[in-house]
């Protein structure tokens, strides 16, 4: 347990980071592997962005805000 | 030779060797410069087998796509830890790194520790281990830079042992710069804009991460490569924009926290009798 956390702190550090990157990837992975969610590959790029900058908003909101946490 | 990888691994390393100088420079200072600079040296060689290792295995076995894809991840997550922490510290919402404090905080643990002969040469196993790990933990973040943007950083022209050569050339770069200019200065080397060079670099692993990721899943990005510049103009942009909006927010607050403040009790009067 201790070297899963060493781990997790070393590359991230942050749950709000972690979720916000993977749901993406979830969903990126999901519209590439599903074909009824081909016609949204063309979008791939745009969400991809869109995602991260999400995961950032979101993880400074935190900070920014820390009585609702 | 890759430019842009030798770039980013420079900056990178520069950030985490000025850190770890400060550690070496207390223990060279209060210790003795024989355990310091012996613990920093078999750092750097416990980096170096780890580069090499590791970056040799990755070259070797594992499929160019599906390293980008799980590199690209990985770099997503660093370097937004990275760019969450500068933004933080531009914003004022966090301290900024202090190397100075870092040293005399440092150097006051090592003599409250006992009484130590700074003058002599003999081999000291707590110094030695106090620079070996400073050192072999900033490493570390250097050493994974090295090893994801080397192997990524690979085309149809040019080779992932040759990514990693330039991340490395990178590295080692800034490793030197940072030894020269602190054995000549003698003194922790706060003048460095830290915070900026993190910035840089948050933004440098956030673009190659997302570029990398959507390599993976197949995203065909418009204008090829030159597609990362707008990419790091979007992420800049945001940066910004979340600076200005994070110093705002804290304004409000430290405003509010002014207004709540319970109004001072004047001070009790004493009667005058006539």
């Amino acid at each position: 347990m201790k070297i899963i956390k060493a781990v997790y702190n070393f590359i991230v550090g942050d749950m709000v980071i972690l979720v916000g990157v993977l749901l993406t990837v979830v969903v990126l992975a999901l519209i590439n592997n599903v074909s009824a969610l081909a016609p949204l590959k063309d979008f791939s790029g745009p969400f991809l962005v869109l995602g991260v900058l999400s995961s950032l908003v979101a993880t400074l909101s935190r900070e920014a805000f820390p009585f609702y946490r | 030779m890759q430019w842009v990888v030798a770039t980013a691994a420079f900056f990178a390393s520069a950030v985490e060797f000025v850190e770890a100088f400060t550690i070496v420079l207390v223990v060279g200072v209060t210790v003795n410069w024989r355990s310091a600079l012996l613990g920093a040296l078999a750092a750097a060689a416990t980096l170096a087998l780890l580069v090499a290792t590791l970056g040799v295995a990755l070259v070797q076995w594992v499929p160019i796509d599906a390293l980008r894809l799980v590199i690209g991840i990985l770099l997503l997550l660093f370097g937004l830890k990275w760019l969450k922490n500068a933004i933080l510290r531009y914003s004022g919402l966090k301290a900024r790194h202090d190397e100075e404090a870092i040293y005399e905080q440092n150097r006051a643990e090592l003599r409250a520790r006992g009484a130590i002969d700074a003058s002599s040469s003999r081999f000291d196993l707590f110094g030695f281990l106090l620079s070996y790990k400073s050192v072999l933990l900033e490493g570390l973040e250097v050493a994974f830079i090295v090893i994801t943007f080397g192997v990524s950083a690979a085309t149809s022209t040019v080779s992932r042992s040759s990514g990693i050569a330039s991340a490395a050339l990178g590295a080692l770069l800034a490793g030197l710069l940072v030894i020269l200019v602190g054995a000549f200065s003698r003194v922790p080397l706060s003048k460095v804009p830290e915070n900026t060079l993190k910035f840089i670099v948050g933004i440098m692993l956030t673009t190659f991460g997302t570029f990398w990721t959507g390599e993976g899943f197949g995203v065909e990005w418009p204008l090829s490569d030159a597609f990362l510049l707008i990419l790091v103009a979007i992420y800049l942009g945001a940066s910004f924009s979340l600076v200005v909006w994070l110093k705002r927010v804290k304004k409000q607050q430290r405003d509010m926290a002014i207004q709540n403040q319970p109004a001072p009790t004047p001070a009790p009067t004493k009667e005058v009798l006539p």
